[in-house]
């Protein structure tokens, strides 16, 4: 029976800002000063939130997913790879997934098909490779133009995964990455190589990149409504135009998730951590207050023709996702979900039915959430809301997919 | 005044062409015609009452077709070598300002018989160290909901003044100009989002080529490209003064329309 997996996300956020922050910073990304860095209290974050990670394991989820920013507040993994290497020494059986590595960022793409093989090697095959884009924010970190980032992107993208199929040494003519030898030692333990998956927001041109070479998707939002119902039949429209079979492997989404005894006591419990996470991570990325360095003309990744329709349509003025004032308005975004085992696993299982997605992704670490609320919510979540939701999402599965078996266990598939 | 399109090597390019007269080709900044504007602005139609005024919108910007192939400013200079070569002049005034005095600089150090004169407003293009251009990238994006005091106050002498916020005003702006400014943006961020940072390290040591008269226009107040930068050019182009405005910001040729489009018409006809 395939039912839905469970991924446990962390952003590794960093929680000592004083409570002025909001105040006094226009951002929590880029600009931010670093001397806000505690010395003393910070000692111990990183070996925290590993052990968070492991945890996680030990509780049944499928696997943990990292991911790259920089010079921020909001995840303070510059190097997911590092902490990918130390969770294949402490971890078995969760797959780790890197969503992703940032391909613009780096000079030479074949640093990170090196590094991804060797974390396949060193995890016995349990590495889920992405590649991601970077957005505004990366863009001011790293001096990325972003009208030339895409085709960069994609470039990068296929030098990669030519590097883990192709025996070397071969020559790569590239725009971008012109090289005479690739000859890649180690080659990663998955064959063909690891499930590669790659974030985009409803862009129908990463879609169909994506599609086109038989990758998995993951939508890159904070709203779950219509828009995400959407992304799944452009996705898998796009899928099939490609001759490939969509499933609900294929697609994935990220939510965030609080439970609590009682839904009171779970918002008594997250208040501090979900809004020092709206307020001050989100600050400068998804928050009209501050400054926004993920949309504008400054970082101008959008063509000239989306750019127009998304002023046709845009309200500088409303409130964005880390705005929100109240449990009803973060409600509305459906994807902050905060309650009793019930009512979790109640919304939860309304967006699995109407998606019909296997690649949930949740985050439950927020902001400055203590680690020991952190631990008791991803407990309740393993016991209390995922085992209804497996069982009831592999009946869904088994109704509307009735040759996923079949579908999973061709060449190339991902899982 | 005409707005047209000609064809080069199968792109687009929209030129701005106006009056009669000598040849002058003007290369437009960010408050400027084709990045924040259609049409003229009171400062070229004052310069088109005295010569006949062409002005290329750069690739991508107004009308023109972007250009994917567009990556550095040397690009851009061919580019324009190009636009200049499907025109039926041979020689030209050439007046740039802000981004388009960087390339008007790099042209005119490469085909100095081609330029009769050369005018530079508060231009980008050279290094001069501890002097950095402002972040116009940084400050372009919005605070606070839609506000954009820092890109004013980075492109005039105050925030505040009227043209300052007439021609970006706070919210959503009407969607014409909006797209003018993205489309601006998106060919700035490909010749000068990576750094080198709007200029070119080796721009400064060419300067020399140039050795016909060169006019430097600036505004004491500029928070873009900072005054010393003017200093640079002069002291680089050999045959270059200087004017410098007291209390106008970077866009001298929208605060001071009148006054900026004299120097200019005096100094092209001496």
């Amino acid at each position: 029976m395939h039912q839905v997996h469970f991924y446990c996300w962390h952003f590794m956020a960093y929680p000592y800002l004083p409570a002025d922050f909001d105040d006094k910073y226009e951002s929590g990304w880029v600009t931010v000063p670093n001397s806000l860095w505690d010395h003393e209290r910070a000692d111990t974050l990183y070996q925290g939130y590993i052990d968070q990670l492991v945890y996680a394991e030990e509780l049944g989820f499928d696997g943990l997913v990292l991911n790259e920013h920089h010079q921020n507040i909001y995840g303070l993994m510059p190097s997911p790879n590092l902490i990918a290497a130390a969770l294949t020494q402490r971890t078995e059986r969760a797959k780790l997934v890197i969503l992703g590595n940032i391909l613009p960022l780096h000079l030479n793409p074949l640093r990170v098909a090196e590094e991804y093989a060797m974390l396949d090697n060193m995890s016995d095959g349990r590495l889920i490779a992405g590649f991601a884009i970077g957005g505004g924010p990366e863009a001011f970190n790293y001096d990325v133009p972003q009208p030339q980032a895409r085709r960069q992107f994609w470039e990068a993208v296929d030098l990669v995964a030519r590097s883990w199929v192709e025996d070397g040494p071969f020559r790569h003519e590239g725009r971008y990455y012109p090289l005479r030898y690739v000859n890649l030692w180690p080659r990663p333990r998955q064959k063909p190589h690891p499930p590669i998956w790659i974030p985009g927001a409803l862009s129908l041109e990463t879609m169909d990149e994506v599609a086109k070479r038989g990758y998995d998707f993951f939508l890159s939002s904070r709203r779950h409504d219509t828009a995400t119902q959407m992304a799944v039949e452009r996705f898998a429209d796009r899928v099939e135009a490609h001759g490939g079979a969509f499933h609900p492997y294929r697609m994935g989404i990220l939510l965030s998730v609080y439970v609590g005894e009682s839904d009171e006591q779970a918002r008594a419990e997250s208040r501090e951590g979900v809004w020092y996470f709206l307020r001050n991570c989100v600050k400068g990325h998804l928050r009209s207050r501050g400054r926004n360095l993920t949309f504008g003309p400054g970082v101008p990744s959008a063509s000239v023709t989306s750019w127009e329709t998304y002023l046709e349509r845009a309200d500088p003025t409303t409130n964005n996702f880390g705005d929100v004032e109240t449990w009803e308005e973060l409600d509305s975004w459906s994807s902050v979900i905060v309650g009793s085992p019930e009512t979790v696993r109640n919304r939860l299982w309304r967006m699995i039915e109407s998606f019909k997605l296997g690649t949930i992704l949740i985050q439950f670490h927020f902001g400055n959430l203590p680690d020991d609320l952190t631990r008791k919510s991803m407990k309740l979540f393993a016991t209390e809301v995922a085992p209804k939701l497996r069982s009831d999402s592999g009946a869904l599965f088994a109704e509307e997919f009735p040759a996923l078996g079949e579908m999973l266990t061709r060449p190339g598939a991902a899982a | 005044m005409s707005i047209r399109t000609v064809d080069v090597r199968g792109r687009a390019v929209e030129l701005i062409e106006a009056g009669t007269g000598d040849a002058l080709v003007y290369l437009h900044d960010i408050a400027d015609i084709h990045a924040a504007r259609p049409g003229l602005l009171p400062f070229h139609e004052a310069l088109a009452n005295e010569f006949h005024v062409i002005a290329p919108a750069h690739p991508g910007c107004a009308g023109s077709d972007e250009n994917d192939d567009i990556e550095e400013i040397e690009d851009v200079v061919f580019h324009l070598l190009e636009v200049l070569d499907a025109l039926p002049f041979e020689t030209f005034a050439l007046v740039g300002a802000g981004v388009g005095g960087w390339i008007a600089a790099e042209f005119s150090v490469r085909y100095p018989d081609r330029v009769s004169r050369l005018a530079l407003l508060g231009a980008t293009g050279l290094h001069v160290p501890d002097q950095p251009i402002g972040d116009i990238f940084m400050a372009v994006q919005s605070t606070d909901g839609g506000m954009y005091p820092d890109f004013r106050r980075m492109l005039f002498a105050a925030e505040d003044q009227a043209e300052a916020l007439a021609m970006f005003p706070d919210g959503l702006g009407e969607i014409g100009n909006e797209m003018l400014r993205y489309r601006m943006f998106r060919f700035l961020s490909r010749v000068g989002f990576r750094p080198p940072y709007l200029y070119n390290r080796t721009l400064r040591d060419r300067l020399y080529r140039y050795d016909r008269p060169a006019l430097i226009i600036w505004g004491s107040e500029d928070q873009f490209v900072p005054g010393t930068h003017a200093d640079a050019y002069v002291e680089g182009l050999g045959h270059a003064r200087l004017e410098m405005l007291e209390g106008a910001g970077h866009s001298t040729w929208i605060e001071r329309p009148g006054d900026v489009a004299a120097l200019v018409s005096e100094f092209l006809k001496s």
